[in-house]
């Protein structure tokens, strides 16, 4: 009993001394054993398909004039959303072409065309199965908000003992960062859907599968675009991120003008990437307005 | 065609628990007070026959559209069974069906109008009406031909590729329409389909529905809460109040016999004259309301007690041989002849009256009346005379539902 009292005396006011939590021990432990483990496994199957994709969309884009590419990027913006935005869309790439930094923009938005490509071939999928079914959602969402409250360069590290420097582990980073929106905007959209349309195709004899594609996701398209636009400002935001990890583009002129305090550099790097952001996120408004399931809204 | 078996719906937690109260003959409110289940339709058994427009009523929240949901099978039915007439395969209890023979029967035997259309907003008008098609796998060519077929049908030819939202609520609900029939099924469910519309445009449509049932001939379960629309449309009416059917018969018999006090508030406020007919009003031909005074040239003379300016000669086949007014001659008309839809102006002769067959409709007779004083003579269709319509008879009728005579 005497012995407690100068024990307790000295953890009274302290109960952390009592207990001593190793958990960043626990975690360098458990990351040595998923690299160690998994390297392999990533190096072969996650890497090849989103360098291949990576170097397919930068080839297409760098080796077309840039002329050319305007001139699509014209016609995108156009059919998607409406020829001001497409008019907009040229300025702003031209713009950036004239700062002397267009093939910068080139590998960035190779970069977030294929980091967003893979959100949405991995997202909406798995979106579709949370809106299926309450217990799938209730499992997912945890995740989802791990992904998105982490701090990008938690995983840096990670990704870079994984998948060594380059463009893939800033990808990889950029895809986990950006996927959640379209996960749950997919969800979202596909639960919103008014039950009076799920029962008319019901009624009809639809099967569930019919009921999904038919009613369900082009009632959706408009969240789920809203989803996409999300995602692709999120992967914007990871470009100087990536470029600390050996990703290039204008991600890179704004991390190597800090580095060298070049302010001038890292603003050029900076205004196309804000450019850039805005003709993306016009577009893909475009893209949800138009979609024919956006005629709901005005229904009821 | 289609016969609903006990069918019950109860809503809760535990919907099989309340069998035992539901047996006893507890009521809706009684068995929520009890266990907080909803009882939203019990026990409803009736039978609709093939090419028949049937109608259930009730106020809001007696349950139609959970009976009507429990047919297809959009609510599952707590107890109790749905036996579909299938040309192909017999009898089928959709109440125990499996999934993909339950989606084939709604594909091709059962489909539906809902009270708010619920068409799909982004087709257009064509691929909305062709989605049971393509649902049911029919090639593209037939299906956009079948569709623009029955678009035609409901009078939107030249609309296919416009989107629901660019169309007024009665033309929603024409498409809602052609999307049903389109399908070919042979039974369609109408849930309250133009509840949601303007009158004038509720009455255009209820003549609508009635054009293209006579070309297609489906079987129709109708749901309303509107008796005037049962009544117009309807072969034979259910009505509902608090989840059970209370009274089923042709609109006529509900009118003029309601069987519980809730139906007749219902009859109370609705209009007779398109349903009772000259028969259910006309004053008897019997000795009881006439006397016979003589008899003249083979033919027997009566008069209607206390109206003796009025002679009818009866042959000795039944028929109405002549009428005379006052000693004069009157000339008789068949009704048709002198009625026009709209009724015209009233010519009131006393000279000439009209007869009619015991089927006529109480409307009808009505216009007879205004061409001439005397009363309207309702005969069988062998032509016998069955008995005669004047004022009293119309005034009652009307106001009471029921011929003066019944009385007393
Ligand atoms: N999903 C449900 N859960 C609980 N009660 C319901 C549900 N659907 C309908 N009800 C109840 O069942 C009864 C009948 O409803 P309904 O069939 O919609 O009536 P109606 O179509 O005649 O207006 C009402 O008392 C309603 O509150
Ligand atoms: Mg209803």
């Amino acid at each position: 009993m005497n012995d407690l009292i100068p024990m307790l005396g000295g953890s009274l006011g302290n109960p952390f001394e009592l207990i001593d939590m190793p958990i960043d021990d626990w975690v360098t432990w458990f990351v040595d054993w998923l690299v160690d483990t998994f390297r392999d496994f990533f190096r072969t199957w996650v890497s090849p398909p989103v360098k291949t994709v990576m170097e397919g969309v930068q080839w297409l884009l760098t080796s077309t004039p840039p002329l050319a590419v305007l001139a699509g990027l014209f016609v995108l913006a156009w059919r998607a959303a409406s020829w001001k935005v497409g008019v907009f869309a040229v300025v702003a790439f031209a713009f950036i072409g004239f700062m002397g930094v267009w093939d910068e923009l080139m590998t960035t938005l190779s970069l977030v065309i294929t980091s967003v490509l893979f959100c949405l071939v991995i997202g909406v999928p798995i979106g579709i199965l949370c809106s299926r079914r309450d217990m799938t959602y209730t499992l997912v969402r945890p995740i989802l908000d791990i992904m998105q409250t982490t701090p990008p360069f938690v995983y840096l590290v990670p990704a870079v003992m994984l998948f060594s420097i380059g463009n893939v582990p800033g990808l990889i980073a950029t895809i986990i960062f950006a996927m959640p929106p379209t996960i749950r905007l997919t969800n979202l959209g596909i639960r919103q859907v008014p039950g009076q349309y799920t029962e008319a195709a019901t009624a009809f004899g639809s099967t569930p599968r019919q009921i999904l594609w038919k009613v369900q996701v082009p009632l959706a398209m408009p969240t789920i675009m809203a989803g996409l636009n999300q995602t692709i400002m999120l992967a914007l935001s990871m470009v100087v991120i990536a470029a600390i990890i050996g990703a290039g583009g204008l991600g890179l002129l704004v991390f190597q003008g800090l580095n060298r305090l070049d302010i001038g550099q890292a603003f050029v790097g900076g205004l196309g990437i804000v450019l850039l952001a805005m003709v993306l996120d016009r577009i893909t408004q475009g893209l949800g307005e138009k979609a024919p399931g956006s005629r709901a809204s005005s229904d009821d | 065609m289609i016969r609903a078996e006990g069918v019950t719906k109860v809503f809760g937690p535990n919907p099989e628990s309340v069998k035992p109260l539901l047996e006893q003959g507890k009521s809706k409110d009684e068995i929520q007070a009890e266990t907080g289940h909803v009882v939203g339709v019990n026990n409803a058994s009736f039978e609709v026959g093939a090419g028949e427009v049937f109608c259930i009523m009730g106020l809001s929240g007696s349950g139609k559209s959970t009976l009507i949901r429990c047919i297809n099978r959009l609510i599952e039915p707590t107890f109790g069974k749905i036996i579909l007439d299938d040309p192909e395969h017999g009898e089928l209890d959709i109440a125990t069906m499996d999934g993909p023979t339950l989606r084939r029967v709604r594909s091709q035997h059962l489909s539906m109008v809902f009270q708010h259309f619920a068409l799909f907003p982004h087709k257009t008008v064509l691929s909305n009406v062709v989605y049971g098609l393509e649902v049911q796998g029919r090639d593209k060519a037939e299906r956009e031909e079948l569709g623009k077929k029955y678009l035609e049908m409901v009078g939107l030819g030249g609309w296919e590729n416009h989107y629901p939202d660019e169309l007024s609520g009665g033309m929603q609900q024409r498409v809602g329409l052609a999307r049903a029939v389109a399908t070919e099924a042979n039974i369609l469910l109408m849930d309250e389909p133009f509840s949601a519309l303007d009158p004038l445009i509720k009455v255009q449509m209820q003549d609508e529905l009635m054009r293209i049932q006579q070309e297609l001939g489906r079987t129709i379960l109708f749901i309303t809460h509107d008796l005037d629309e049962a009544m117009r449309i309807g072969d034979h009416i259910a009505i509902m109040d608090a989840g059970k059917i209370v009274q089923v018969g042709n609109p006529e018999e509900i009118l003029v016999n309601p069987k519980t006090e809730y139906v007749a508030k219902f009859v109370e406020h609705a209009d007779p004259t398109g349903v009772i007919t000259a028969e259910t009003v006309a004053l008897p031909f019997t000795d009881r309301y006439f006397n016979q005074i003589r008899e003249e040239g083979g033919n027997q003379v009566w008069t209607r007690t206390g109206y003796t300016d009025v002679e009818f000669h009866v042959d000795t086949n039944g028929h109405l041989a002549a009428m005379r007014c006052e000693g004069n001659d009157v000339a008789l008309h068949e009704l048709e002849e002198k009625v026009t839809e709209t009724g015209g102006a009233p010519e009131r002769h006393t000279d000439a009256a009209v007869h009619c067959t015991t089927d006529t409709i109480l409307k009808r007779v009505l216009r007879g009346r205004a061409y001439s004083e005397l009363p309207v003579v309702v005969q069988d269709t062998e032509g016998r005379l069955k008995g005669v319509i004047d004022e009293p008879e119309l005034i009652h009728g009307i106001l009471e539902k029921q011929g003066y005579a019944q009385d007393d």
